[in-house]
């Protein structure tokens, strides 16, 4: 490239009277202009370290304030650093707004006068004498057509590598990864309280029979966890998941199904920091009382503590969040339900009139709440269900004194009945046609779940008030139903009509719920006793089986295996 | 004193005010419970029709004026004036939108999907200087533009682009034009507005990665004439076929050439051509043959072109904010990406079935793929017909302003020594 020689400076001409002036300004508007800038790069300067590190002491603060909700001298703290902060960023967006229309004026003024001294120096061309151009002109043009010819590759290059680059074949792969797990997929394994729609029957039937504990016979493999809780495992594919807490850690467990290894850990929250006092709940609930759920891509998890994390099947955190200290009179327990991509969380606190309770709908992906319904309940430790009810899925819920089920879509109600009083602890099933609710030492009512609003008056269709259980959820095999007593007393009813057909007192306490296999029932002591009956309409037990160590929490059931929470060990039981 | 000495400082001064402009940043909302309810979000109503129309009232005054400064005046100096003026008004106080560069995504995507109504005076800001060209040239160029004049203000030491530069550079603003029908045709993107250099300045405010692009292209700018609308303005590349068939056309002389070549160094554009030279008997017969292959070559290009472009269409689909969002949602299905994004999000939150969203992205590449076939034959076209261009023989007996390239700054005026008297008998009739 040539510099154009029309520019270069006089020598024998005389200088334009406005040159000096036009330098002039170009000093002057220049020196401004660097100045400008130098406080403009001081203001932004000051504005990403030193505000940065206030806004670091206020998150410091914020954390804090997570484990002592109740400080209000911390409360009053954050709240002058947050205005302070706000303070010193508006007077910065200030100087800087300012500043940059100075900046932009001086040098405008700096370019003019640039502009005006460079033509005041101009002077006339000289060209010299040229020899014939026509080689050159044919040159040129041989040049520029080359040029032209490399661009043509080089755009042709770039095509070929923009053309083959790989990209997602949404034909083939579309079918092969969805957001959510078919019915299909959720019907093979176990992936949350109580497993496929939260009924307590498993898809297989080549589940053991016959094992024990203190032998070892029929245990593949007994795997000690880390921190205690009530939670069940939940199984998917080769995963097994499970969380346990104490009042300062919160974490998820994933162990290799195959070998009982565990693969990884994921930490909820913060831990609470020794200084702060940690919440306050009932030994028999625990910190880890709510059962994880899984989407067959990721695993979510609830604590007493309102916190909930999701992570991926590598162990790595997809997120978290708190949903604030639920105000639980014996600690939350309320295990999550998954539908398609959403975390369904019934979050059931204090007293109806406190307005506290609602169900909220979290993106499994990213935690956001998609949507969230109060509820016209008190606390309740009762896990909700999605049912699909004549195509349509609702998400039941029960509380006191409301049954109610709501639209996964939108978190809309369809319909509510009152029937329930007192603490609800046991979750609702559906079978054959029904939503079975269990009123805690009182009654067993069937709902037809049907209709909109209140339906009280128009959908029980039958209700039996008997002995039932104050904890364990009923299960049923489509014809019958059963229902464990925390103290040992088994009742089965039709269905049709809730006859009792039977009771059994089986002389054993129970925490865990019963389990249909097959044509099994699985019932699991609190000392790690398995009892094995066979469904029917009279008593008849096949078998027990002995852990030899105590069990609060329900099985899960896979592919011809039993996994089992006891107290200190995760069982695996299986041929 | 020394001018590099400006230079080094008006660069340094340019840099300042991006940084200036990227220090603009949002409040995170209050996280306190304070009691204080956030009103409901409201629209604003539509700022004023008449505001638009008084911009297409201004539009059309300043290409008759600068029409009149160029072809009957021929005064540099009342051409920068305007230049100044319209920096200002349509560039700073009208934050440069509309503008005519723009305006060529709405009137395609006008043409491509019939639910969208170009407005009036966006297709007026695309017709006036169009129609301006085809009577008087580059006018627009000239004066009008703000990007054009914000480029021109900071030029301070030109120095000349070799001719086959030029020719290979000018490629890329019918590249970014074919790209930009594409995108805007198949409703991807408006990638001129997205990718406009010099708004962010306008507006004392945008994307880091824009004010980059746009201080690299100024800070080019102070060493290169105008690079932006030589090498990449996707409208430059329409004005200039128009230019070629414009009935009035900016002359570097008033009377006869008189060859004295003071002119040929004064464009800082590259625009002005000399007389060629005679060719040989021999220069002719190569030259014959040679244009016979590239007209045999030109159908291959366009193909060939095609081609390429509808393989592309993975690549450019992904400028479709659908097909984007099911390749994220696809990698977040898939566990191939962490977290979530607003979009995927806000996806999920409707429940829509993935199927749903992986039709739509399946038929937008395939959009794209039929687009592709128009774009990639479009800039085979182009190619084949610049090496044509480049083999043809010129006769030219005059120092000349090429029709096409002239950008009508008027800086050529001044060097000719017969505008001199035609000045000074001016003054005389006057």
């Amino acid at each position: 490239m040539k510099s154009e020689h029309n520019d270069i400076s006089p020598h024998n001409q005389a200088m334009h009277p406005w040159y000096d002036t036009a330098v002039a300004t170009v000093i002057v508007s220049g020196a401004f202009s660097v100045v400008i800038f130098a406080l403009l790069a001081a203001n932004h300067f000051q504005r990403s370290v030193a505000d940065a590190k206030r806004e670091e002491q206020l998150e410091n603060l914020k954390t804090t304030l997570r484990s002592q909700p109740d400080n209000q001298q911390l409360i009053s703290q954050i709240r002058q650093l947050d205005l302070q902060i706000r303070q010193h960023r508006i007077r910065r967006h200030d100087f800087s707004r300012k500043g940059a229309y100075l900046l932009l004026a001086s040098v405008v003024t700096f370019l003019v006068a640039t502009k005006c001294a460079a033509t005041f120096r101009k002077k006339l061309p000289e060209p010299q004498l040229q020899p014939d151009r026509r080689d050159e002109q044919f040159r040129e043009a041989k040049y520029a057509r080359w040029a032209v010819a490399t661009g043509l590759v080089m755009l042709g290059f770039a095509a070929l590598l923009l053309a083959f680059m790989p990209a997602i074949d949404f034909s083939a792969g579309g079918a092969a990864v969805a957001s959510y797990p078919s019915d299909e997929e959720i019907n093979k394994n176990w992936p949350s309280f109580r497993g496929p729609g939260g009924l307590g029957v498993s898809a297989y039937t080549n589940i053991p029979a016959s094992w024990n504990g203190k032998t070892g016979e029929g245990i593949l493999w007994k795997t000690e966890l880390p921190l205690p809780g009530h939670n069940s495992p939940v199984v998917w594919g080769d995963r097994v998941f499970i969380s346990g807490a104490d009042p300062n850690n919160r974490e998820v467990y994933c162990f290799d199904a195959l070998s009982g290894t565990l693969l990884w850990t994921g930490a909820v929250g913060d831990p609470v920091s020794s200084g702060a006092e940690p919440i306050e709940v009932m030994e028999d609930t625990g910190y880890a009382a709510p059962t994880v759920v899984t989407d067959g891509r990721r695993v979510c998890a609830i604590f007493a503590t309102g916190d909930i994390g999701c992570f991926d099947f590598k162990g790595n955190r997809v997120w978290i969040r708190s949903l604030g200290i639920p105000d639980s009179a014996y600690g939350y327990a309320s295990s999550l339900a998954v539908y398609r991509n959403l975390v369904v969380v019934q979050y059931d606190q204090a007293s109806a009139e406190d307005g506290k309770s609602k169900v909220i709908a979290l993106d499994f992906f990213s935690g956001r709440t998609v949507w969230q319904t109060n509820r016209p309940v008190g606390g309740s430790w009762s896990s909700p269900i999605v049912a699909e009810i004549e195509s349509k899925p609702q998400i039941i819920t029960c509380g006191d004194p409301w049954v109610i089920a709501y639209d996964p879509a939108n978190g809309a109600e369809r319909w509510r009945v009152k029937c329930l009083s007192g603490d609800i602890a046991p979750s609702p099933i559906y079978a054959g046609g029904l939503i079975l609710v269990v009123e805690p030492d009182y009654k067993l009512v069937a709902i037809r779940p049907q209709g909109r609003g209140d339906i009280t008056d128009t959908a029980i269709a039958w209700s039996v008030e008997d002995i039932v259980p104050s904890i364990c959820s009923p299960v049923s095999d489509g014809e019958l139903i059963y229902l464990l007593t925390s103290d040992g007393l088994l009742c089965c009813h039709r269905l049709s009509d809730g006859t009792k057909l039977w009771e059994k007192e089986l002389e054993r306490n129970f925490l865990a719920s019963p389990s249909i296999v097959g044509d099994r029932l699985y019932l699991l002591s609190e000392k790690g006793v398995m009892f094995i009956l066979q469904v029917g309409v009279e008593y008849k037990e096949l078998t027990r089986c002995e852990l030899g160590e105590p069990c609060f929490a329900s099985p899960a059931f896979g592919n011809g295996r039993i996994y089992i929470r006891a107290t200190e060990h995760l069982y695996c039981i299986g041929k | 004193m020394a001018r590099s000495w400006y230079i080094t400082t008006g660069v340094a001064l340019l840099l300042g005010l991006s940084c200036a402009a990227s220090a603009v940043e949002r409040f995170p909302p209050p996280e306190f419970e304070t009691g204080y309810e956030l009103p409901s979000p409201t629209t604003p109503a539509p700022p004023h029709d008449a505001y638009e129309y008084v911009d297409a009232a201004v539009l059309l005054a300043a290409l008759g004026v600068s029409s009149y400064l160029v072809l009957k005046m021929r005064s540099r100096r009342a051409i920068f004036a305007l230049t100044v003026f319209s920096l200002l008004y349509f560039g700073f106080w009208r934050k440069g939108c509309v503008c005519p560069i723009g305006a060529i995504q709405n009137v395609v995507l006008s043409i491509s999907d019939p639910s969208y109504a170009v407005p009036v005076v966006v297709a007026l800001f695309f017709l006036l200087p169009l129609i301006f060209t085809l009577f008087f040239g580059r006018v627009f160029c000239a004066g009008v533009c703000p990007l054009g004049a914000i480029q021109d203000l900071v030029l301070l030491r030109p120095v000349s682009v070799p001719n086959w530069l030029e020719n290979a550079l000018r490629l890329l603003a019918y590249v970014y034009l074919g790209g930009a029908i594409l995108f805007a045709a198949t409703g991807s993107a408006f990638i001129i507005c997205q990718y406009d250099p010099f708004v962010a300045f306008f507006r004392l405010s945008g994307n880091l990665n824009i004010l980059v692009l746009g201080s690299s292209l100024l800070l080019i700018s102070v060493f290169i004439g105008r690079p932006y609308c030589r090498f990449l303005c996707p409208y430059g590349v329409i004005l200039r076929q128009l230019s070629r068939l414009s009935k009035w056309k900016v002359t570097i002389t008033p009377d006869e050439c008189v060859h004295c070549r003071l002119c040929e160094d004064s464009c800082p554009f590259g625009a002005i051509r000399e007389p060629t030279a005679d060719w040989s008997l021999r220069d002719y017969v190569i030259g014959k043959k040679r244009l016979a292959f590239l007209m045999v070559l030109l159908p291959v290009l366009i193909l060939a072109g095609g081609w390429a472009g509808s393989k592309m269409k993975n690549v450019t689909a992904r400028m479709h904010r659908t097909v984007r969002l099911a390749e994220r949602v696809y990698l977040e299905d898939a566990g191939q990406a962490e977290g979530t994004t607003d979009a995927s999000s806000a996806f999920r939150a409707t429940g829509k079935p993935t199927e749903e969203l992986y039709a739509e992205a399946s038929d937008i590449r395939a959009r794209l793929e039929r687009g592709g076939w128009l774009f990639g034959g479009f800039v085979g076209l182009v190619i084949g017909l610049q090496l044509i261009g480049l083999s043809v023989r010129r006769q030219r007996t005059d120092y000349e302003a090429d029709r096409a390239s002239c950008l009508a700054c008027g800086r050529c005026f001044e060097y000719c020594p017969k505008e001199h008297a035609r000045r000074k008998n001016s003054r005389k009739m006057v």
